[in-house]
């Protein structure tokens, strides 16, 4: 039994973990480019639309699903979902960055859990991905990951959320649309919007999953063929 | 850490901006491609490709000296060390979907955004580590350090041509290169007219690739 696992919540949530999210907006610099987004409170709004339309009804179900599929070592099951989400991603830079990410983060966790002893069922899934019969997007690798470090499904909803957060908060820092105190405050108003959301998510199941964001997708399309840009996304 | 072997070698250059990382490719990569090395190229950029979309058009388009999509544009967040050093996650999977495409390619070059004097590579991400440093931020460059100037394999000293423009006294660079970097290697080099970029490649061919003959060579035999 692992009993370190709200250390490794921690680790896994912290923007030192290495899966290339400082190099995603989420579709802020879009958005700040287009003059949408111009302060604090807009940034705000931003993430709780974003966790409310997107993350909330389709990441997290992901992620909670990817958990209980990873317990019950139904690899097949992992594998549909992980094309199910692929498939839901309407913007090119969105699912090669998922991928790309999602990939990455189970090469650390590999390395992490066993760096000369291969964890066998984070193995088996990459080798699906080698085959091309998933693709390892960013939601599923990290539910692996939860699974393997035995971080709760509440918990693992709750750091995807800080995460997602602390990503664009950090974008918007280096975009110069806000300070450094405005960052914390923006995440002390999601902290109850994040608390609550991620003690409902357990309930839902993959047939639940469905997203929203049509003008936040359309932003990051035309994000895509930008000459100037910081962000991957 | 991939559970795929990473076995094309991988060269990293770093430096400041406007220093000629791109210039150095530039003028490099037609250097080791006449001698049969085959290279592919990802470029890292803090607010644009335009250094990528440069080369695409510089070595595809115009010399044909490599396929176009050989060449691949990173966004790095605005945070260009930490996409070759803290966290090259992303520059890593570039890596593993470049080594699944065509892994018989000789070379892959990654070209950091422009930084400052602290630049480094993770030591999982390249092989051979590359600084480039320019004349015109005067000749005490060199002696002011700095991680990327003390700890490269390979340290170039470019835009010699500059020195009488701008009061560098290129023996000084030179003294202070040689006390800072404990005898390691550097070279001057004018990227522009391309003198000196010959021992630059000679360098790579021989402290990367270790003489290895061009892979495609070595199959047809």
């Amino acid at each position: 039994m692992n009993t370190n696992h709200e250390f490794h919540l921690m680790q896994l949530a912290d923007s030192f973990f290495p899966s290339g999210m400082f190099s995603m907006s989420g579709g802020l610099e879009s958005l700040v480019k287009h003059g949408k987004i111009k302060t604090d409170r807009d940034v705000l709004k931003f993430i709780r639309h974003q966790i409310h339309f997107q993350l909330v009804p389709c990441d997290c179900i992901v992620l909670s699903e990817t958990m209980v599929a990873a317990q019950n070592k139904d690899i097949l099951k992992i594998i549909n979902i992980d094309n199910r989400f692929f498939s839901m991603k309407l913007v090119k830079e969105i699912r090669n960055a998922s991928v790309r990410s999602g990939q990455q983060m189970l090469n650390c966790v590999m390395y992490m859990l066993s760096p000369n002893n291969k964890n066998k069922f984070v193995l088996k899934f990459q080798n699906k991905i080698e085959s091309k019969q998933a693709v390892g997007t960013y939601p599923v690798c990290l539910g692996i990951a939860a699974h393997c470090l035995q971080i709760s499904r509440q918990s693992a909803v709750k750091m995807m959320l800080y995460s997602y957060s602390i990503s664009v908060i950090g974008a918007a820092l280096r975009l110069g649309i806000i300070q450094h105190l405005n960052s914390q405050w923006i995440l002390m108003q999601l902290t109850e919007d994040i608390n609550t959301l991620s003690k409902t998510m357990t309930r839902k199941t993959i047939s639940d999953i469905w997203q929203l964001t049509p003008f936040t997708d359309i932003l990051q399309m035309a994000h895509e063929h930008d000459d100037s840009r910081m962000f991957i996304t | 850490m991939s559970n795929r072997n990473r076995s094309i070698p991988k060269l990293g250059i770093g430096g400041p901006v406007g220093s000629g990382k791109t210039r150095l490719i530039e003028m490099l990569v037609p250097i080791l491609s006449k001698k049969g090395y085959r290279c592919c190229i990802i470029s890292n950029d803090v607010i644009s490709k335009e250094d990528a979309e440069r080369m695409k058009r510089t070595l595809a388009t115009e010399s044909k000296v490599m396929p176009e999509d050989m060449i691949i544009g990173i966004a790095t967040g605005g945070c260009p060390h930490t996409a070759i050093r803290e966290d090259p996650s992303i520059n890593l999977a570039v890596v593993d979907e470049i080594e699944q495409k065509d892994p018989s390619l000789d070379l892959i070059i990654i070209e950091s955004g422009g930084d400052n004097i602290m630049t480094t590579f993770s030591p999982a991400l390249a092989d051979y580590f590359i600084y480039i440093i320019d004349v015109a931020g005067g000749d005490k460059y060199p002696r002011k350090g700095g991680l990327g100037i003390e700890s490269c394999d390979l340290l170039v000293i470019n835009k010699i041509d500059l020195a009488p423009h701008v009061g560098a006294d290129l023996s000084i660079m030179e003294r202070d290169a040689k006390l800072i970097r404990s005898n390691k290697p550097f070279e001057f080099v004018n990227c522009n007219t391309g003198a000196g970029v010959h021992r630059i490649a000679e360098h790579i061919i021989n402290d990367l690739l270790f003489d290895r003959k061009p892979v495609e060579k070595l199959s047809r035999r």
